[in-house]
């Protein structure tokens, strides 16, 4: 069957392989390695820490913790953002499962990586895919005892059994929404359908669900995808405003218990008519949503709260909470030394790690105008929203105008690209 | 205000510590150093009691886990000239327990957390960014430069991870080693460090993992800057991917 072009493919070395088939997973954003511990096999090798851990930083400035490769990128479908689609071309290569482990088991034990992150573009069929990819873990998992981080993108289309069999041997599986609306979705990636999204999406939930009740009766029970399912989404390739994109996310959060929505910004891999040009990929927009996102998971934020349908886009001068507490003025000042913590979250400027210290430290003794800096809260933002025992730093009663234009002239000059790049990092 | 001198070793600090909170009414007003053989140095002189230093450490760990975690780290830092704010900690860490640690508007606290955390979050960093490399006798050998003294911990978070493996950590700088080897973790000194030879594969190995860095980037977004502030161009020196920048 080898053509000579196959015949090249089936000859082709692992260096190649592997520039290949990592070049193509780089658009994936996440690299988490979080969530999970688990004690490594006593003749193994691997565990997992529950914190995470980033192994090094690649030249884009995003940390690199999981060996992320597609087991191939010989695609039977024709998405029209992705560099893989079948009609683009671009060299193909495919891995073997030995591969794939050997790879990941050379790299662990030089501490290169934290573990795998196995995702493929479709071959033949779903199911077929799926199966390859579930070899792989179930190869580590099994033959060779390796315990450390595994993270398999499921397959839309593949079988519940598949599916179920991925979460038995991975910490996180995932898969991906891919667009914002199933109209996009249509239109972009026809051989897509939401169904075969949001089915393994809710099985996966399922699933993990009830392994953790079962857990609860027997430690022997087996766990399902402990580091719980993420999925990513790609930003500015569709029309979708912030807002829908912000009830998506915080849909997929409560009703489906995901751990991570990722965005990842339209990068032009395709010239494609039925995609936008656009002049740089929307990276301050991608920045802005997961500073949204932030406020959903962790400071009591609702997507109702931070946009409208008046105002359904997040405002690219201002943070979104700045923006929130701009709308709010009767929401402040702060008193410092009696808020409780959920009040305190919602200023700007303080975060998680402020916040817990200011109620850690007003045990002591009242804190005071210094005493803020002495632990360490920044407070180029938040000056102009709280008060120390009574004492303001700035007049808190200002008109909103004025305090808009002050925050903006207070910020340092035009923050350079690196800081809208963090991929909100791994401690997820 | 008294004053008080040790002889510089952490048993030392930790039984002069545990003597100044016995016999001193107020330790916070109490000033505490390392002996310097000079003939003038003014002080009293508490000599070193390994059981009390001991003694002293395990009540702590009882009473106040998250203070004793915080003063295990704040000894990997190896500081010198902090013994008195280590006293007034210890100190304020038996009164108030673990809250002392969030105790920041105090100088003392906020002086050993600080490098508690500081120490804490390299070793952090060196889980990651620790590299073996295979010898032709099949063991691993990582070599490293960190600022602070963290081999132990490192070690024992790595005899935890590659169990199977016949590793060997090397501090550079420090000249300590340790080793793991069919379940047992050793410390040691290297007086003369020879490098030894490398597996066949090895070099192999490391120019698939130079490989997979370079084309893991996303080219349009290629950020220097980024990348230098979380991976300090100090570990560069060891770092496989950073060989020949």
């Amino acid at each position: 069957m080898c053509s000579l072009f196959l015949h090249y493919i089936c000859l082709m070395d692992i260096l190649s392989k592997l520039q290949i088939l990592s070049g193509a997973a780089r658009y994936d954003a996440s690299c988490a390695s979080s969530g999970s511990k688990r004690e490594g096999p006593a003749c193994g090798t691997g565990n997992t820490s529950s914190s995470g851990i980033c192994h090094s930083w690649a030249d884009d400035g995003r940390c690199i913790s999981l060996l992320k490769i597609l087991l191939s990128n010989d695609c039977q479908y024709d998405c029209a953002y992705c560099v893989n689609r079948s009609s683009n071309f671009v060299e193909r290569a495919s891995f073997t499962a030995r591969e794939v482990v050997d790879l990941t088991l050379d790299f662990y034990r030089r501490n290169y990586i934290e573990g795998l992150f196995l995702s493929s573009a479709v071959m033949g069929s779903p199911d077929k895919t799926m199966e390859r990819m579930v070899r792989v873990a179930e190869t580590l998992r099994t033959e060779e005892q390796f315990g450390g981080y595994i993270h398999l993108k499921i397959i839309p289309g593949s079988s519940s059994e598949l599916v179920r069999k991925a979460g038995l041997y991975a910490d996180r599986i995932s898969v991906n929404i891919e667009l914002p609306s199933q109209a996009s979705l249509q239109r972009l990636a026809p051989q897509k359908h939401k169904e075969a999204i949001l089915a393994p999406m809710a099985l996966i939930g399922k699933e993990i669900a009830s392994s953790l009740v079962e857990r609860k009766t027997s430690r022997l029970a087996p766990r399902f995808a402990p580091a719980g399912q993420s999925t990513q989404m790609i930003i500015g390739a569709s029309p979708e405003n912030d807002f829908q994109i912000l009830r998506l996310s915080q849909g997929l959060y409560k009703k489906m218990q995901l751990k991570r929505v990722y965005y990842s910004a339209y990068m032009p891999v395709s010239d494609d008519n039925r995609l936008p040009v656009l002049a740089a990929p929307p990276l301050l927009r991608e920045h802005r949503l997961y500073q949204a996102d932030w406020l959903m998971r962790f400071y009591g934020f609702s997507a109702e709260e931070i946009l409208s349908d008046d105002a359904p886009n997040l405002d690219e001068s201002f943070d979104p909470k700045s923006a929130w507490a701009l709308r709010h003025p009767e929401f402040f000042p702060v008193e410092i030394n009696r808020a409780d913590y959920g009040t305190l979250l919602r200023v700007p400027g303080i975060g998680v790690t402020s916040a817990k210290r200011i109620i850690a430290a007003r045990r002591f003794s009242s804190i005071t105008p210094e005493g803020m800096k002495k632990i360490g809260v920044v407070m180029k933002r938040a000056k102009y929203f709280i008060t120390c025992s009574g004492r303001s730093f700035e007049k808190t009663d200002r008109p909103a105008a004025l305090l808009r234009q002050q925050l903006l002239l207070g910020e340092s000059p035009a923050p350079a690209p690196s800081t809208q790049l963090v991929i909100p990092g791994i401690f997820s | 205000m008294n004053r008080y001198l040790y002889d510089g070793t952490a048993d030392g600090l930790l039984s002069a510590i545990s003597w100044i909170l016995e016999e001193e009414p107020n330790p916070e007003i109490v000033a505490l150093a390392e002996r310097e053989d000079t003939l003038f140095e003014d002080g009293f002189f508490i000599s070193t009691d390994a059981t009390q230093a001991e003694a002293l450490f395990f009540r702590l760990r009882k009473e106040a886990p998250d203070a004793a975690h915080t003063i295990y780290s704040f000894m990997l830092a190896e500081k010198e000239g902090m013994e008195s704010s280590l006293l007034h900690f210890v100190s304020l860490a038996f009164i108030h327990g673990d809250k002392v640690n969030g105790y920041l508007t105090h100088p003392a606290v906020r002086e050993i957390v600080g490098i508690a955390k500081k120490a804490g979050r390299e070793l952090h960093r060196m889980k990651g960014l620790l590299r073996f490399e295979k010898l032709h006798d099949g063991a691993y050998l990582a070599k490293m430069e960190p600022d602070n003294n963290i081999i132990q911990p490192l070690a024992y978070h790595f005899s935890r991870r590659l169990r199977a493996q016949h590793w060997f950590l090397y501090d550079v700088r420090r000249r300590t080693a340790a080793r793991w080897n069919q379940g047992t973790l050793q410390f040691g000194t290297i007086e003369q460090f020879t490098a030894p030879a490398l597996s066949d594969d090895e070099k192999k190995v490391q120019a698939l993992w130079q490989a997979f860095f370079k084309t893991i980037a996303i080219p349009d977004r290629k950020n220097p800057r980024l990348q230098k502030s979380n991976m300090p161009m100090k570990y560069w020196k060891y770092l496989t991917e950073k060989q020949g920048e």
